[in-house]
């Protein structure tokens, strides 16, 4: 009976073992070098694949995490060898690690039969690394030398197809020491030492082709150098009258040139200068409209004669928020700066659709500009001039203007900026005081609208100024960067004259350095007599 | 009955043994440095050629893998599913495949020239290490832990993105004005998409098109998987490209020079950094419209997204510029150094901090995106170049 007993319980276990034989598999392997030398003690890993059809982007954004992937490891022993018993048929990863190789790594199909695997690793050559690791694997050392000629012949052929200039880079970097009583530099703080801020010479190693070199050369020269601008234009107009009495059928050319220099002084602080040279005769002399018909009229002091319009130094402060520019300037180029109407050389050409006329103020001179401007939605500009350059000292000539800005995108619209503006003149002039507005707003990425309003203080009473116009770009244009706008301005002086002044133009961009614009004015005056002009355009300008 | 108890005491005894062995076996596994791969930021050393690994939490470096003398090493990235870090060496011309929870530098692979940016496949089973040099991308099967291909026929490969399906991946190519589509199943140029048409302008200017050639740096993805958008640097422009049919949708000018387009976290929005005009463009992505074109500052290299604003690093000029994503206005500008080079960020899962390489400094800046304040990390190593966080959804190189 006790050996019935028995036969039955070997019977029973001879069944499990064959049934989990049917089900299960055994992956073998022995870890060898490139020679077939043992390598002992490697550290196997046998890692399940997940079934087909699970879906991808394990642990990525908005996708549920995967489950952990089965892992088994086992060690190699002192001959190489490992096994993993009863790993269940499917799709695996076997890897191979052994200290001062690299991984091995395979996909292993497992069914049925039993697997026996051979592992050749192959060494891990760090050049520079502190220790030969594969020797510290305790590989024979003519082996290693092979293995370490190898990977060398390797890398020299790289090198001879691949090699690019790449010399040792120096860099000179600001770094913070303390230094003691006796001039000892210490790079932590000792007592007695006080901090202090040096410049060391660092080296290092990068890659870099000859042409990289050559642009930062080019670079650093022309951060220390003097840069020179140029901005060459000549208008060409036409003026026909359309009511009226005075000159008809009259054609105008003037030809402005403005060279620019700039300078880097110091940290945050640069120089500028702007010398400008005018020629030609501009329709303004002839037509007498109440606003320039040529906006570069304004820079004409006498024929062909060079004038310094600008020359000013500008430094920055508090995190480079705080702007000041003093100097010989135009204090109503700092404010009132519309997007879409404020540049004669690419915009419109009447004054009028430049600048706000109630700014006042033609004349450039010694003055002094901060802005403030915290990159959020607000700035604020304030700034003197020397209104009169005939005036004996600065206190019967001052020209102030104060701004604040606004950036917004209403109602869902793209960016607009809205400005408000204070000016006040103590000079000799009948309009002591004047207040304005202007915004510039994008109605969508391509079509912008801008309007100014200004009025100026004059004896009992108010001269009022006001303009709009839309300005396109990036659509409805023969070239990408072409833009082109129409624009409307009144002047209503409060003595009782009046003007209405209409423009058109289109700029093409022919290169980056060359504009084509074509204009076409219409100014209808009304003071002691009325009268009309139709004003067809053309103006070329290089810039660069 | 005797017997019987002797072979059950043999057998429990030899089961015991055996699963002592086994459970030795499991325990004898290396050093786990990193246990979870995703509490760690990983920054790349361009100049000490290593990768750092930082811990979020306490902010020390938990780890470095040194790869070797004259590496330097460009982008760091963690596979999908955690189980490895890679890099491209761009002067040794080599992949390096560390092991993401020792740490330890388990195989060097070489590439072609140049190695710079590179991606997973959403299944972590290919590497594509991008070689702009050598104007190709090498497929790496990660399961072999080999390199199984070249694909060749791109120019200067910058930047490589994959579907969400991993059916196919879409190269910029920043010396050309076309997105290379690559059938991954067989790891072959499929298909060239031309974003825009180069202006006519150009035939009087040949210096600025023939010159050199500021075309695609990436094609980024929607949230969706639905369309990708590519910017062309040269053209000013940026393309809706459909994957289903492999065409243009739409064409959208955007500022001068735009680098690449950054998608918002939302999903509303994508930004483009214009270095030509120091301006960003806020594209509407509802309307494939520019909502905004804003200020900004000199040679951004990057965009981050976090507690509902965009962060926008300008290189050169030491500011980290903020924009506001509700209102779409400027929101401030954050000094980070004087004569410092920024290079790229991270954010981190929560959208609350962002890590960011200041490469002069050997620091990484980490930046509170909600009071705007920052703390240096020094010492991370030489030269930091960029870093990385696993799942981030701001990981990105320059």
């Amino acid at each position: 009976m006790v050996r019935c007993r028995l036969a039955a319980v070997i019977a029973m276990l001879l069944l499990t073992a064959s049934f989990a034989a049917a089900q299960n598999s055994t992956v073998s392997g022995r870890v060898a070098n490139a020679q077939g030398g043992v390598i002992a003690n490697a550290e196997a890993t046998l890692r399940a694949l997940p079934p087909p059809g699970t879906p991808p982007m394990p642990n990525m954004p908005n996708m549920p995490n995967m489950p952990a992937a089965m892992e088994r490891t086992a060690t190699a022993g002192a001959d190489g060898a490992f096994t993993f018993a009863n790993v269940a048929a499917g799709d695996y990863v076997l890897y191979v690690d052994a200290s001062g190789f690299e991984r091995s790594s395979q996909t292993v199909t497992v069914g049925n039969q039993a697997q026996n695997l051979t592992i050749t690793l192959t060494p891990l050559i760090v050049p520079g690394a502190e220790e030969g690791a594969a020797a510290a694997a305790g590989v024979a050392d003519t082996q290693l030398l092979l293995d370490r000629i190898k990977q060398l012949e390797a890398r020299i052929t790289d090198l001879e197809s691949e090699a690019v200039l790449s010399e040792p880079e120096t860099r000179v970097k600001r770094i913070e020491v303390y230094v003691d009583q006796n001039n000892n530099i210490h790079d932590q703080p000792v007592e007695g030492a006080k901090q202090q801020v040096t410049y060391q010479r660092e080296r290092v190693y990068r890659r870099q082709t000859i042409n990289e070199k050559i642009e930062e050369a080019l670079a650093a020269a022309e951060d220390q150098a003097v840069k020179i601008g140029v901005d060459a234009t000549t208008v060409a107009q036409g003026a026909g009258r359309t009511t009226g009495v005075g000159p008809n059928k009259k054609a105008y050319a003037l030809a402005s040139a403005d060279l620019f220099f700039a300078a880097k002084l110091a940290q945050y602080t640069s120089f500028f200068a702007d010398v400008v040279a005018l020629s030609g005769a501009a329709p303004d002399r002839e037509i007498p409209s109440l606003t320039l018909l040529n906006g570069y009229t304004a820079r004409l002091i006498n024929q062909n004669e060079l004038n310094l319009r600008e020359a000013w130094l500008r430094t920055e402060f508090f995190g480079q928020r705080l702007g000041i520019t003093a100097g010989r300037l135009d204090l109503t180029n700092y404010f009132d700066r519309n997007a879409f109407a404020n540049d004669e050389t690419t915009q419109f050409i009447s004054d009028a659709l430049v600048n706000n006329q109630m700014l006042g103020l033609a004349v450039n001179g010694t003055g002094v500009v901060a802005d403030y401007d915290p990159k959020n939605a607000f700035n604020f500009k304030v700034g003197f001039q020397q209104s009169n350059p005939d005036a004996t000292s600065l206190s019967d000539s001052i020209y102030s203007l104060a701004e604040v800005g606004y950036t917004a995108t209403p109602f869902s619209l793209p960016e607009g900026h809205y400005r408000l503006w204070y000016r006040n003149n103590n000079g000799s002039v009948d309009s002591k005081h004047a207040v304005g507005v202007s915004l510039d707003q994008k109605l969508s990425p391509f079509v912008g609208v801008f309007g100014r309003y200004g009025q100026q203080q004059i004896p009992g009473d108010w001269d009022r100024y006001w303009s709009t116009g839309l300005s396109f770009a990036k659509a409805m244009v023969f070239n990408p960067l072409d833009t082109w706008g129409i624009g409307y301005a009144q002047m209503d002086l409060a003595a009782g004259d009046k003007e209405h002044l209409t423009e058109g133009y289109y700029n093409f961009q022919l290169t980056e350095r060359l504009r084509l614009s074509f204009m076409l004015q219409h100014v209808l005056d009304r003071q002691n007599d009325k009268f009309g002009y139709l004003l067809p355009g053309l103006r070329l300008q290089a810039a660069f | 009955m005797r017997n019987l108890k002797r072979i059950l005491i043999l057998l429990i005894v030899g089961l015991t043994v055996g699963a002592a062995s086994f459970t030795r076996a499991t325990l004898s596994a290396a050093v786990v440095k990193v246990p979870d791969p995703t509490k760690v930021v990983m920054i790349v050393d361009r100049d000490s050629n290593d990768i750092a690994f930082m811990d979020i939490a306490s902010k020390k470096i938990v780890g470095r893998t040194f790869l070797g003398n004259n590496v330097n090493p460009h982008m760091v990235m963690m596979s999908p599913d955690g189980r490895y870090v890679v890099t491209g060496g761009t002067r040794a011309n080599k992949a390096y495949i560390i092991d993401a929870k020792t740490l330890e530098l388990v195989k060097v692979i070489p590439v072609d020239i140049a190695p710079e940016h590179l991606a997973f496949s959403p299944d972590s089973r290919w590497y594509y290490q991008g070689n702009p040099e050598g104007d190709s991308i090498s497929v790496i099967d990660m399961l072999s832990l080999t390199k199984i291909k070249s694909i060749p026929g791109l120019v200067e490969p910058l930047n490589t993105v994959f579907l969400p399906d991993g059916s196919k991946a879409y190269v910029g190519n920043y010396g050309a004005h076309w997105v290379g589509v690559i059938d991954v199943r067989r790891h072959e140029l499929l298909k060239k998409i031309q974003v825009a048409d180069v202006p006519g302008v150009a035939k009087l200017d040949p210096d600025k098109y023939l010159g050199e050639i500021k075309g695609i740096n990436i094609p980024q993805i929607t949230n969706d998987g639905r369309y990708l958008y590519a910017t062309d640097t040269d053209l000013g422009v940026v393309a809706k490209i459909d994957p289903r049919e492999d065409k243009v949708d739409k064409i959208i000018r955007v500022g001068k020079e735009p680098w690449r387009p950054y998608m918002s976290h939302d999903g509303k929005y994508l930004i483009t950094p214009n270095n030509g005009d120091q301006t960003i463009s806020i594209v509407d992505l509802r309307t494939d419209k520019v909502a905004a074109t804003l200020e900004a500052g000199e040679n951004m290299t990057g965009v981050n997204f976090a507690a509902g604003k965009a962060f926008v690093i300008s290189s050169t000029s030491g500011f980290v510029y903020v924009y506001d994503m509700n209102s779409l206005r400027p929101a401030g500008r954050m000094k980070i150094g004087t004569n410092i080079q920024l290079e790229t960020a991270t954010t981190d899962t929560k959208d609350e901090k962002l890590y960011l390489a200041d490469s002069t400094e050997n620091a990484v800046v980490v930046i509170d995106a909600k009071t705007q304040q920052f703390e240096k990390i020094m010492n991370v190593g030489l030269y930091p170049w960029g870093t990385h966080i696993m799942d981030s959804k701001d990981n990105y190189c320059h």
